[in-house]
C-alpha cells in the first residue's frame, strides 16, 4: 500500500510530476550517464509498401539460426558479402500503430499513426539524434519518390517527429541539400543561392534581434529562442563554413543528373550520395531515408518498373520481379552506404565499424497489413553491441518499440520502453526494456 | 538544524512575525519580505511542526530540518505551496491561520521558489492554467477580510505567439478565397472561420483543392496528390488551456520550414496552381483535353494526376502583379508587394522603415539570383517578421496613471480586440477606426466588441476556440482505441471511429454555436440541453448498447431476416444466372454488330457485379439489423457543421448534419456527448479520474495537487472486471486524500461506455453510476448523486459553478492566471452575464473593455 507518510517522505528526493507528464525520461540527461560503447550514427532506411519477409529469410529457415552458411534470397542476394554484420529479425510487431496503408510517423514512434494524423509523440531517429555524440546538423532526412512528386513537393513531412505535432521535414531535391550542406564551398548558381540566402537570414536575424531589445524580460528568454533559431541557421552556415576545406573532400561532384535527372532513381541516388557525405563528412549522425516517403506510392522507373504507386502494394512481393528489383536496388544502396562507410577510417576501426542500419518498412510485412509482423534488418554490430550474423525469429508479443528501445539502451540510454505506457504495454508488449535477443 | 537550537530560531521569529502581523494588510502583487528565519519559519511552527517535526512525522515528513528555500528542497516547497494554497493543510480539524497569513506565506514560497529556480530553469507553475485554481474562489467573488487591499488590476506587458491554429488561417488567407458568409446555410465553414482539421484530424493548409476537376484513384491517391503543407508551429494536443502568451516560441526548426513554406505560398499567389502541377495542361475546364497530352501510365498518387479550373479562386495581390511580367519590375511594385505581405501577415501596414527595409532585401536578393528567385526569396523574409509570429502589447506609448498602468492603444489595442475573436485581419470598420484615432478608450473598445459579436456574418473562431480548451471536447479522433476494447462498445472499428470522432468534434463545435447563437443561459444550456447535432453515423454513437439478452433476440431477429432475404437473393441469383447465360449465347452469334456486342458486354460486366454482390450477400447477410445497439432515431431539421477542405478525396468529411434531439433520459448537454466522453477516455476503458478532474477543476474551481512521482498511478490489470471496482485502489489512505476530489465525479459516466454509448448494463451487470459531489465549496452542492445526469443537473443551477466559468473565460481572453486585484473585473463579469440573461456576449464585453484587457503595466 502507498501510504501518505511514504509518499510524501519520497517527494523529498524529487520533484512531484505534473498530472499527465511524459511518460518519456528527459533522454539527454540520460545519455549523459551513458556508457562508452554502441552505435555513434544510426541510419534508418524505410522503404514503403511493407518488407515481406519472405523477400529476406533465406528459403528453409524458421528458427534461430546463423546466417554463415546460409543463402541470401534473390532480393537482397547484394548483401550476401556483408552477412556477418546482417541480423534479420522476423516476429516483432506493430499493431498498435494501424499500419495498413502505412503507420506514417507510427512507424518511428511506436504509435498509432495513419494518413492525416500528425505525429502524436518524437520519434525514434530524432532521440537518438539528441543523445548521439554531437554533430553541426545532427538528424537529416531525405525522401524517395516519384520525379514529379520530388518536384512539386520537394519537403514532406510524413515520418520524423520532433514530438507532438512536430513532424520533421525530409528533403527530396537534391539540388536543395546540396545547397543547404554545400553553398558556401560550391560555385556557380548554387553559390549565388546560397550567398543570397545567407545574406537574408543574416537580415532577418538582425532584424528580429533589434525587434527584441526591448520586450519585458519575462518575454526576453522566449523570444531569445526565437532569435537563436535564426542563430543556429546562420550558425550552421557558419559552421559548415568553418569546416569547408575538411566539406571540401566529401561533397559529391554535382553533374547533370541534379538538373536533369531522366528518371527518379538518379535523384535517389543522389540524396543518398548526399547522406552519405553527410555522415562521412561528420555533418550528421543519424539518417532517415524515406523510400515512397512514407506513403503507399512511390515510383522506381529506373529500374524498369512502370508501374507505380498503389498497385505495387497490392502485389504479392515473394517471386514478384518488380519487388526482386525494387529490393535489390535497395539492398544496393545498403551496400553502398556501407562500402563508403568502411573507407572512412574511425578509432582503430571504420565509420561503419560504429554505426547501425536499420532497415525495414513503414507499412510493416505488407501494404495491407494488420502489423502482427514487422521484419526487421539490422546491418553493423557497432563493435560487438548488436549481435549479427544471423536470423532471429520472435514469437510476435513484443513491438517495433522495443527495437528502438534496444537501439536507445545502446546509445546509452537506459529506458525500458519507448513511447509506450505501462497500459499499453499491458495489451502489446510481453517483456520490457531492450530485446535480449539483438543485443550483444 | 535540530530540535535543540529550534526554540531559539521560533522565538526570534515570533516577535518579527508579529511585527509583520501588526502590519495588518495584504496587497496582491506586493513582494512579501522576510527571510525564512524572519518570515516562513513562524508559520512552520504554527502550523505545520505539530505534526511534521522528529517527534510526530505524520506522512513521513519532518519538516523540522526543511531551512530556507535552495534547489535541493524545492520540491518539498513546491508541495507546501499546494498543500497550503488548495487549504489541504492544516488540516480541517487544526487551527487555521488568518486568510493574509496564508496568502503571504503562499506568495512567499513563490518568490523564493522564483528566485532560487532563476539560473535553473525558471519556476512558473503558479502562471500555470491548471494551477489557476489555487487562488481561493471565495476571495475572489465573496468579501475580503479586513486588511486586504486591492489594487487597480492590469496585465504585464507581453508579446503573445500566434497558435497554430491561427497562423494556418492567416496563411490559407493568402491562397484560398473561402466563401462569404451565407445565412441560409450558417455552419457551413466561412472567410473568417479557422482551418479545421483534416480527416485524419491533422491541421494542413490546402493548395487550390476548389479548383480540381478530376484526379487519378482514389481517395489516397487524392490525399498523396493534392497540394498540402502541415502546420509549422508547435501544437500542443492536452488537455486544458493552450493559448497564455508565455507558452511558446519559435524555434529554428520552426522557423527554417515556415521560412521553405513561405516560397511555395508566395509561388501560388503568383501563379496559382501552375506553380504546383507538373504540366500547364492540367490547368483546363476540360479534362478531357489534358488526357491526350498526358503522362502516360499510373499517375495515381502524383501532381500530374489531378486537373484543375481555369477559375481563379485566389486574390490576385501585388505579388501576383510583381510577377506577371517575365523580367521587368519596379520599386514601386516591390514596395506595393511587401507592404501587402507585411500587413497580410501582421495585420497592420508596415512602417516606412519596415518596408524599406524589406524592400532592400527583395533588391538584394534578385541582384544576387535574378528576378524570379530573388523575389520569391526576399519576401519570404516578412513571414518571419516578428509581428507575424507574435503580437506585441509592449505600450511602448504612451502614459502610466498613477498606479503605473498603461492603456493600450492603437494598433496594438485595436489588435487586442481583434484578436480577442478573430483569426484574420481587422474588417475595415475595425481598420478605420483604428487608424481615425477612434480605438482609444474604453467606450470606443465597447462599441467595436458590440459591433463585432452583434454580426453573425463577422466570423469568431477564437470563441469557439474557448470552448474547445474549456470543454476538451475535440480530443477524441486522438485517443487511441485498442481495437478489440473498441469493438465491444458496440462502436464502429478502425479508421471509421476515428472520422466519427473527428465528426463529432464539429458536431458539438456546432452546437455550441446555436447555443451561442441564441445567447441565453449558456453555460446551463450547454450543460443540460438534449439536443444534438448529428450525423448519419451518430445513431450508433448515441444509440444504447444492448443487454447481453437484447443483443441476443436481435441477433435471432437479424438470422430470420437473413433468412428471408437470402430467399429473394437465391431468386435473384438464379435470374441473373439466367440472364447472363442468355446474353453469353448472344455474345456467341456470328456477324454480332460492333456497338450490339459492346451493349452486350456491359450487361455482362453489370450481371457479373451483381451476381458477385448476391454472394457476398448470402455469406454475410443482408440485413441491417445492429445485434449490438439499439440505435438512436435522429430526426429535426437540416444544419451544417464546419469541416476541412476536400482532403480524402470526393465527399469526404461532409457538413451535412441533423440537428436532433438525443433518446429520453440518456443525454443531459456537452458532457455526456460522445465528442466529451471519448476526448476523456483512454484505449481500453473510461477515464473517470479525468473526468472528475474536469468536473472538480472546470465546474467547481477546485484544484488537485500534482501526483507525487513516486506514485505509481496504475489501476491493476483485471479484464471483465468494471473501471470502478478496479478504482479501489485509489481509496487507499494515501491515495484517497486527492481522490475523493476526482473519482466520485467521474463514476457517474460509467452510464456510458468508452466509446460514448449509453449502458445499462457492463459485464450483463446493472451498470452502477452512482457518485458524490465532496467538498465542493458549496455546501448546497455536496451530497450523494445517482448518475451523471442527476449530478449535471445540480451543476448547472450552481452559482458557484457559474462564477468559475466566467474565470475560466477571464483566463482566455487575458491569456494569464487571475489573482486577486482582478476580482472586480471577475464580479463584473459575473453579473453581467447574470443580468443579461446567461449572455455570453455581456461576459465578453465586460471582461474585454475591463482594466485586465485595457492596461498592460510595464517592467520596472
Amino acid at each position: 500500500m502507498i501510504t501518505r507518510r511514504r509518499s510524501l517522505q519520497s517527494i523529498a528526493t524529487g520533484l512531484g510530476a505534473a498530472f499527465g507528464s511524459s511518460m518519456f525520461p528527459d533522454l539527454s540527461r540520460a545519455a549523459s550517464l551513458a556508457a562508452s560503447g554502441g552505435p555513434k550514427r544510426v541510419i534508418f532506411f524505410m522503404q514503403n509498401q511493407g518488407f515481406d519477409p519472405a523477400t529476406c529469410i533465406p528459403a528453409g529457415m524458421t528458427s534461430n539460426s546463423s546466417l554463415a552458411k546460409a543463402k541470401l534470397p534473390e532480393p537482397i542476394s547484394a548483401l550476401e558479402p556483408f552477412k556477418e554484420r546482417l541480423h534479420i529479425i522476423n516476429g516483432l510487431h506493430g499493431k498498435h500503430t494501424s499500419p495498413s496503408h502505412s503507420a506514417f510517423f507510427g512507424a518511428l514512434g511506436g504509435y498509432r499513426g495513419s494518413d492525416g494524423v500528425a505525429p502524436s509523440a518524437s520519434t525514434i531517429d530524432y532521440e537518438l539524434s539528441k543523445v548521439l555524440p554531437e554533430t553541426l546538423l545532427p538528424h537529416l532526412c531525405i525522401g524517395m519518390d516519384s520525379i514529379e512528386n520530388m518536384k512539386a513537393k520537394p519537403t514532406v513531412a510524413n515520418l520524423s517527429a520532433r514530438g507532438a505535432g512536430s513532424p520533421i521535414f525530409m528533403h527530396s531535391n537534391p539540388n536543395h541539400l546540396y545547397q543547404m550542406l554545400y553553398g558556401g564551398i560550391s560555385s556557380g548558381e548554387i553559390r549565388s543561392q546560397h550567398e543570397a540566402r545567407s545574406g537574408m537570414l543574416d537580415r532577418i536575424e538582425a532584424m528580429a534581434a533589434a525587434e527584441g531589445k526591448s520586450l519585458p524580460s519575462s518575454d526576453r528568454q522566449r523570444y531569445g529562442e526565437f532569435v537563436q533559431g535564426f542563430e543556429d541557421m546562420n550558425g550552421l552556415r557558419e559552421r559548415l563554413g568553418g569546416v569547408s576545406d575538411h566539406l571540401r573532400n566529401f561533397a559529391p561532384k554535382v553533374d547533370d543528373a541534379y538538373a536533369n535527372p531522366e528518371f527518379e532513381t538518379d535523384w535517389h541516388d543522389r540524396l543518398l550520395d548526399l547522406g552519405v557525405s553527410a555522415l562521412k563528412s561528420g555533418i550528421t549522425s543519424v539518417l532517415t531515408i524515406g523510400s515512397g516517403r512514407g506513403e503507399i506510392f512511390g515510383a522506381w522507373k529506373g529500374l524498369g518498373v512502370e508501374e507505380q504507386g498503389h498497385n505495387l502494394g497490392h502485389m504479392v512481393q515473394k517471386d514478384n520481379p518488380i519487388w526482386i528489383k525494387i529490393r535489390q536496388y535497395n539492398s544496393r544502396l545498403l551496400v553502398r552506404l556501407m562500402e563508403e562507410l568502411e573507407s572512412v577510417p574511425e578509432g582503430s576501426g571504420t565509420m561503419m565499424d560504429n554505426t547501425l542500419i536499420v532497415y525495414t518498412s513503414n507499412n510493416a510485412d505488407k501494404q495491407h497489413t494488420d502489423g502482427a509482423n514487422w521484419p526487421v534488418m539490422l546491418l553493423g554490430n557497432c563493435n560487438g553491441a548488436f549481435k549479427s550474423g544471423r536470423f532471429t525469429q520472435l514469437d510476435g508479443k513484443r513491438p517495433i518499440n522495443a527495437l528502438y528501445t534496444s537501439i536507445l539502451k545502446t546509445a546509452g540510454v537506459d529506458v525500458d520502453r519507448f513511447n509506450m505506457s505501462e497500459q499499453m504495454a499491458a495489451k502489446f508488449d510481453s517483456g520490457s526494456g531492450p530485446l535480449k535477443e539483438i543485443l550483444a | 538544524m535540530s530540535r535543540l537550537k529550534f526554540p531559539l530560531v521560533v522565538a526570534a521569529f515570533a516577535f518579527s512575525f508579529g511585527s509583520a502581523q501588526a502590519a495588518d494588510t495584504y496587497t496582491p502583487g506586493e513582494p512579501v519580505h522576510g527571510d525564512f528565519e524572519t518570515f516562513a519559519q513562524g508559520f512552520l511552527d504554527r502550523h505545520c511542526l505539530e505534526c511534521h517535526d522528529d517527534i510526530s512525522t505524520e506522512g513521513d515528513l519532518n519538516l523540522l530540518d526543511l531551512g530556507p528555500v535552495d534547489e535541493t528542497n524545492a520540491a518539498i516547497w513546491k508541495s507546501l505551496w499546494a498543500q497550503v494554497s488548495l487549504q489541504e493543510m492544516p488540516p480541517k480539524k487544526e487551527t487555521q491561520p488568518e486568510v493574509i497569513e496564508r496568502l503571504q506565506f503562499s506568495d512567499w514560497i513563490v518568490s523564493e521558489l522564483q528566485r532560487v529556480m532563476a539560473d535553473k530553469g525558471g519556476f512558473n507553475e503558479h502562471l500555470d492554467p491548471n494551477k489557476a485554481n489555487f487562488i481561493d474562489h471565495n476571495l475572489l467573488f465573496g468579501p475580503l477580510p479586513e486588511g486586504i487591499e486591492l489594487v487597480p488590476t492590469s496585465s504585464p506587458a507581453r508579446i503573445w505567439r500566434v497558435t497554430p491554429q491561427e497562423h494556418i488561417t492567416r496563411l490559407n488567407e493568402l491562397i484560398n478565397i473561402e466563401p462569404a458568409y451565407d445565412p441560409e446555410k450558417r455552419g457551413v465553414r466561412t472567410r473568417g472561420d479557422v482551418v479545421p482539421t483534416n480527416h485524419g484530424g491533422e491541421l494542413k493548409l490546402y493548395f487550390g483543392t476548389d479548383r480540381i476537376t478530376s484526379w487519378a484513384g482514389g481517395t489516397v491517391a487524392y490525399a498523396t496528390a493534392v497540394k498540402s503543407i502541415p502546420v509549422v508551429l508547435a501544437s500542443n494536443r492536452k488537455h486544458g488551456f493552450e493559448n497564455y502568451p508565455d507558452f511558446y516560441s519559435v524555434n529554428s526548426a520552426e522557423s527554417t520550414q515556415i521560412l521553405d513554406k513561405a516560397e511555395n505560398i508566395l509561388r501560388y499567389m503568383a501563379y496559382g496552381p501552375l506553380s504546383i502541377v507538373g504540366m500547364p495542361e492540367q490547368i483546363t475546364d476540360d479534362p478531357k483535353t489534358y488526357d491526350k497530352v498526358k503522362p502516360p501510365g499510373d499517375l495515381r498518387g502524383l501532381p500530374t494526376a489531378i486537373t484543375y479550373n481555369t477559375k481563379i479562386a485566389r486574390e490576385l495581390t501585388p505579388v501576383y502583379d510583381l510577377m506577371k511580367e517575365d523580367a521587368t519590375f519596379t520599386d514601386e511594385q516591390i514596395q506595393a508587394a511587401v507592404d501587402y505581405l507585411f500587413e497580410a501577415l501582421t495585420f497592420r501596414p508596415p512602417t516606412k522603415g519596415e518596408s524599406d527595409d524589406y524592400v532592400t532585401l527583395v533588391k538584394d536578393s534578385i541582384d544576387k539570383v535574378g528576378k524570379e528567385d530573388g523575389v520569391f526569396m526576399g519576401l519570404s523574409a516578412i513571414f518571419l517578421d516578428r509581428d507575424a509570429l507574435f503580437r506585441p502589447e509592449l505600450v511602448k506609448e504612451g502614459k502610466a496613471d498613477e498606479h503605473g498602468r498603461v492603456m493600450l492603444q492603437d494598433w496594438e489595442l485595436g489588435l487586442a480586440v481583434n484578436h480577442a475573436l478573430r483569426y484574420i485581419k481587422p474588417d475595415e470598420t475595425l481598420k478605420e477606426a483604428i487608424t481615425g484615432g477612434k480605438i482609444k478608450t474604453r467606450e470606443d473598445v465597447e462599441r467595436e466588441v458590440t459591433r463585432m459579436l452583434s454580426d453573425e456574418s463577422i466570423r469568431k473562431p477564437r470563441l469557439l476556440r474557448f470552448f474547445r480548451d474549456y470543454f476538451d471536447h475535440d480530443l477524441g479522433g486522438y485517443i487511441c482505441k485498442d481495437t478489440g476494447a473498441l469493438a465491444k462498445t458496440g462502436a464502429p472499428a478502425g479508421v471509421s471511429h476515428y472520422r466519427a470522432m473527428f465528426d463529432a468534434t464539429a458536431s458539438t463545435d456546432r452546437l455550441i454555436e446555436l447555443i451561442l447563437e441564441e445567447d441565453k443561459d449558456v453555460l446551463k444550456e450547454l450543460l443540460t440541453t438534449q439536443r444534438v447535432v448529428a450525423t448519419e453515423r451518430d445513431r450508433i454513437y448515441y444509440g444504447r448498447r444492448y443487454t447481453k439478452e437484447e443483443s441476443a433476440t436481435a441477433l435471432a431477429a437479424k438470422k430470420k431476416e437473413d433468412a428471408a432475404l437470402a430467399v429473394e437473393s437465391k431468386a435473384r441469383l438464379e435470374k441473373v444466372k439466367g440472364e447472363l447465360a442468355e446474353i453469353n449465347a448472344q455474345l456467341k452469334e456470328k456477324d454480332l454488330d460492333a456497338n450490339r456486342k459492346k451493349s452486350l458486354e456491359a450487361k455482362v460486366r453489370r450481371l457479373e457485379g451483381e451476381q458477385k454482390q448476391i454472394a457476398r450477400d448470402l455469406k454475410r447477410g443482408r440485413s441491417k439489423v445492429n445485434v449490438t445497439v439499439d440505435e438512436a432515431t435522429l430526426t429535426g431539421p437540416a444544419v451544417y457543421a464546419r469541416v476541412s477542405r476536400r482532403s480524402f478525396g470526393r465527399d469526404s468529411m461532409p457538413p451535412e448534419r441533423t440537428l436532433a434531439t438525443a433518446p429520453e433520459g440518456q443525454r443531459l448537454g456537452i458532457l455526456t456527448q460522445p465528442s466529451w466522453l471519448v476526448s476523456h477516455s483512454d484505449a481500453m476503458d473510461n477515464h473517470a479520474i479525468h473526468r472528475g478532474i474536469w468536473i472538480r477543476t472546470r465546474l467547481l474551481g477546485g484544484g488537485i495537487p500534482d501526483v507525487p512521482i513516486t506514485v505509481d498511478a496504475q489501476l491493476p490489470d483485471e479484464p471483465n472486471t468494471t473501471l470502478r471496482s478496479r478504482m479501489r485502489v485509489t481509496k487507499e489512505e494515501y491515495c484517497w486524500t486527492c481522490h475523493e476530489k476526482m473519482d466520485p465525479l467521474g463514476l457517474p459516466f460509467e452510464m456510458y461506455n468508452h466509446a460514448g454509448l449509453f449502458r445499462t448494463t457492463e459485464f450483463d451487470e446493472p451498470v452502477d453510476a452512482s457518485g458524490e459531489i465532496i467538498d465542493s465549496g458549496d455546501p448546497a452542492l455536496d451530497g450523494p448523486v445517482t448518475d451523471a445526469l442527476d449530478m449535471i443537473q445540480k451543476l448547472s443551477e450552481s452559482e458557484r459553478v457559474e462564477q468559475v466559468f466566467v474565470r475560466h473565460a477571464f483566463r482566455f481572453w487575458m491569456g494569464r492566471n487571475e489573482n486577486l486585484n482582478d476580482a472586480p473585473v471577475l464580479q463584473a463579469a459575473h453579473k453581467a452575464y447574470r443580468d443579461n440573461g446567461g449572455s455570453m456576449k455581456a461576459l465578453l464585453t465586460s471582461l474585454l473593455t475591463s482594466d485586465a484587457f485595457l492596461y498592460r503595466k510595464r517592467e520596472g
